[in-house]
């Protein structure tokens, strides 16, 4: 049973619909975390091909932030946070953006966790201490929740520049409503955006093909560009436009991170203790610029089938009793604060066995495994397990039970691998998911893992 | 096959395809020596015919037209030249070409727009620690890291500073034989039987969105979705302008006065020949006499759109052929020959 409970001021309280209004632009369901110091709300889109979050610090946000979770509540396997979910459109209408209400406007808001085994229902209880003495109260169900992080090395960075976000709406005010995606990239001095639709029309319609805009501005513009000239990248522009509106209302400059196409980027931000984190899937020509010694562990991951995570799975338990291969810092793209730090420099508090045939450049999914990009199908949902099936995170996750259960932990930290911290889980009786996949997740999970 | 040239009036096209592509999506662009037509034919409603010099949007000199005809026909979607063109209103530049990528032949608009920073970014904090995040890297990825730092810059920025944006817009486009169009012919109409200078477009606008909407309102919500309202649309030779709209349950209307009946050029017609016109027969009639008055009868949200061409601030000659048509000459302002840049709008009256 955890507590939980913050306050937060009308500042702080614009900025979290602020982050909900960026949030539900991903997908309907935010996730959200808490942990001793921050509270986390993320996202991961249904495609699984975009991941927002938001950081909110317990000291630098809040008011007041008081989380705890009693020991006995840590089962195995069970880590020291809270998880939940909700959709986005039921926050959005308890946490309203800047009303017109002069006598009334929200002073405070008190939010509370009310969870308990005994009771049917859990739920998220909202007060919002408004002007002349008016209290709203708002009561949440929740869904449990597994949280997939989606993972970002920064330090494998290769590609990195920063601007303000005014100059990139600038550019996006150009495009077509209708363009889909946008390809970036560098020449002579020049950073060119391209939005184009990669719509399969016939002949006889060439009226109906979209229109192609591409802007160049200068390298100047940015506060500075370090990236391969000529090196293409291509994201989905709803997300892109996602990002940039929400960081230019907070005005704060972002920082686009890449290796190169159809590994992840990551747009970045922070501003007033608040951290946003975005990792976007890219396209494009995966080979153009990559020198050819890189290639090899691509091909290895090739070799690996991975269409299902079931084969995904096998290669991780398999690959776990090697003795690992290499060290490499592989950290949540939201770990905890100093979670780099946590998943760098030690390897007592959980493991995590890297495969040994496949390399994770940037870890947010296996090289070349495109296919971690679709939609799951229901097949994989049948597998009697916590299944995260996405990414790399997923495998992870069974690990981390096995390894708090058994022996693998000891084998693993006597290599002292890097490591990531668990992905979270937390399930609550009665609040049952919504979408069809998870509910038979759900199922199981009652069947086979939730005893208290 | 050549085309290119600098736009001189940006914002004059820009206004021009947005009334254009509230009629119709394809717009059949006429490019000839001096003059360049757009028309549109929609399956149903307002067809327009418009004819503009060259120098009422593009600059005469920049203006280059090769093609073996000494015309280029192109069948443009006028949504996407409008959208396309909004981006070269405020710019110190732009250029409109037409070009071929593949097989797919294109409109490129090439803008050069300038801004000034407003200096934000001028506090010259360097962030040593992301200046060099290829630092890390190690191993395979050393030689990409090398390549990586192709470019890099200190923010170090001192007070506002111009800043250059470069926009390419590439609307696909067909481009049309001669044969395509040979069977397109303006439409012939007999003499008006009163001519009147419309009043403010955005007043008649407004008004007529207003009678429509409440024409709709009282109406069942099924015939309303099916068929929309038609207004009564009618003038006399004595500076009267009526608006109406009669449904079962309401009958309204407005009446313009002390509009001007435009008289007709003498150099065009004789004395005799504007003696026989039908005009001047209606003009004789007196000005509270019934038959005075020539009608139509004009769909209610079809007509909204024609007027949606007041955002270019026209001078209209609205012609009346009593029970048959509507014909809109709508006159751009400006320094260019009146008579050269005209839009045409052909608008048929609805059996009562």
């Amino acid at each position: 049973m955890a507590a939980l409970s913050f306050s937060l001021a009308p500042e702080a309280l614009y900025q979290l619909h602020d982050a909900l209004t960026c949030l539900a632009k991903f997908y309907d369901t935010v996730a959200i975390e808490a942990e001793y110091d921050l509270l986390r709300l993320s996202v991961l889109n249904s495609t699984k091909t975009a991941y927002a979050a938001f950081v909110f610090e317990a000291d630098g946000f809040f008011e007041s932030y008081s989380f705890d979770m009693p020991w006995d509540s840590r089962k195995a396997g069970r880590p020291d946070r809270f998880c939940c979910q909700l959709y986005i459109k039921a926050l959005l209408s308890v946490f309203k953006g800047r009303t017109r209400e002069k006598d009334t406007a929200v002073e405070r808001c008190e939010v509370e966790l009310h969870e308990h085994p005994d009771q049917t229902e859990c739920r998220l209880g909202i007060k919002m201490i408004c002007g002349l003495g008016v209290i709203k109260s708002y009561k949440l169900t929740y869904e449990p929740t597994t949280v997939n992080h989606a993972v970002f090395d920064r330090t494998k960075t290769t590609n990195q520049w920063s601007i303000e976000p005014r100059f990139l709406r600038e550019i996006t005010d150009h495009f077509s409503p209708s363009a889909e995606q946008l390809d970036i990239y560098s020449d002579n001095g020049k950073a060119v955006f391209t939005s184009f639709t990669t719509k399969i029309t016939d002949g006889k319609e060439i009226l109906k093909k979209p229109v192609h805009t591409s802007v160049a501005i200068d390298k100047k513009d940015f506060e500075y560009f370090l990236a391969e000239d000529n090196l293409h990248i291509i994201i989905t522009l709803k997300d892109f436009k996602a990002v940039i509106a929400h960081a230019e209302a907070a005005n704060s400059t972002i920082t686009v991170r890449y290796t190169r196409p159809t590994r992840p980027m990551q747009l970045a931000y922070d501003f007033g203790g608040v951290k946003t984190e975005f990792t976007l899937m890219t396209a494009g020509d995966a080979d153009s610029d990559i020198p050819d010694s890189s290639r090899a562990p691509e091909l290895s991951a090739r070799q690996t089938p991975a269409p299902a995570s079931v084969s995904r799975a096998n290669i991780a338990s398999n690959t776990s009793h090697m003795p690992p291969p290499r060290a490499r810092s592989i950290r949540p793209l939201t770990g905890t604060p100093g979670a780099s730090a946590r998943g760098t420099e030690t390897s007592s508090e959980s493991q995590r066995p890297p495969p040994a045939s496949i390399q994770f450049d940037s870890l947010f999914v296996p090289a070349d495994d495109d296919r971690q990009w679709d939609v799951p199908n229901d097949e994989e949902e049948e597998e009697p397990e916590d299944r995260l099936g996405w990414d790399a995170t997923g495998d992870q996750v069974r690990h981390m039970k096995r390894t708090f259960r058994g022996a693998l932990l000891i084998q693993a930290s006597r290599h002292s691998t890097r490591v990531l911290p668990p992905a979270c889980k937390t399930m609550s009786p009665e609040c049952l998911p919504r979408t069809p996949v998870m509910r038979k997740r759900w199922v199981f999970r009652r069947r086979n893992v939730y005893h208290r | 096959m050549r085309f290119r040239a600098q736009l001189a009036n940006a914002a004059t096209f820009s206004k021009l395809t947005a009334s254009l592509s509230s009629l119709g999506k394809a717009c059949w662009m006429r490019l000839e020596d001096g003059i360049v037509r757009f028309t549109i034919i929609p399956d149903q409603g307002t067809q327009v015919w418009a004819q503009l010099p060259v120098d009422a949007i593009f600059e005469e000199s920049s203006y280059i037209l090769e093609s073996n005809s000494g015309v280029i026909n192109l069948e443009v979607p006028i949504g996407a030249l409008h959208r396309a063109l909004r981006s070269a209103v405020a710019a110190t530049s732009a250029q409109l070409r037409l070009t071929k990528k593949g097989n797919v032949p294109l409109l490129a608009l090439t803008i050069h727009a300038s801004s000034w920073t407003t200096g934000s970014n001028a506090l010259g904090i360097t962030d040593s620690g992301h200046a060099t995040p290829t630092g890390s890297v190690e191993g395979e990825d050393a030689g990409r890291a090398g390549q990586a730092t192709t470019a890099s810059r200190p923010a170090v920025v001192s007070g506002p500073r111009e800043r250059e944006t470069v926009i390419t817009q590439e609307i696909p486009v067909k481009v049309l034989h001669e044969s395509a169009i040979e069977g397109l012919h303006e439409p012939r109409c007999r003499d008006p039987d009163v001519h009147i200078i419309l009043p403010s477009l955005f007043q008649l606008k407004n008004i007529s969105e207003r009678f429509t909407k409440l024409a709709t309102d009282s109406k069942g919500s099924a015939v309303a979705s099916t068929i929309s309202p038609k207004l009564e649309l009618s003038a006399n030779m004595h500076g009267s302008l009526r608006l109406a709209i009669a449904t079962d349950a309401l009958r309204i209307s407005s009446v313009w006065t002390d509009l001007v009946n435009p008289s007709l050029d003498p150099g065009q017609l004789s004395q005799a020949e504007i003696e026989q016109l039908p005009s001047e027969r209606m003009r004789a009639l007196s000005d509270n006499d019934e038959a005075g008055w020539a009608k139509v009868r004009i769909d209610g949200k079809d007509w909204g759109r024609v007027l949606s061409v007041g955002r270019l601030s026209p001078k209209v000659v609205a012609c009346f052929i009593h029970e048959t048509a509507l014909i809109l000459y709508v006159y751009l302002p400006g320094s260019w020959n009146g008579e050269d840049s005209c839009l045409t709008y052909y608008i048929n009256s609805y059996a009562a």
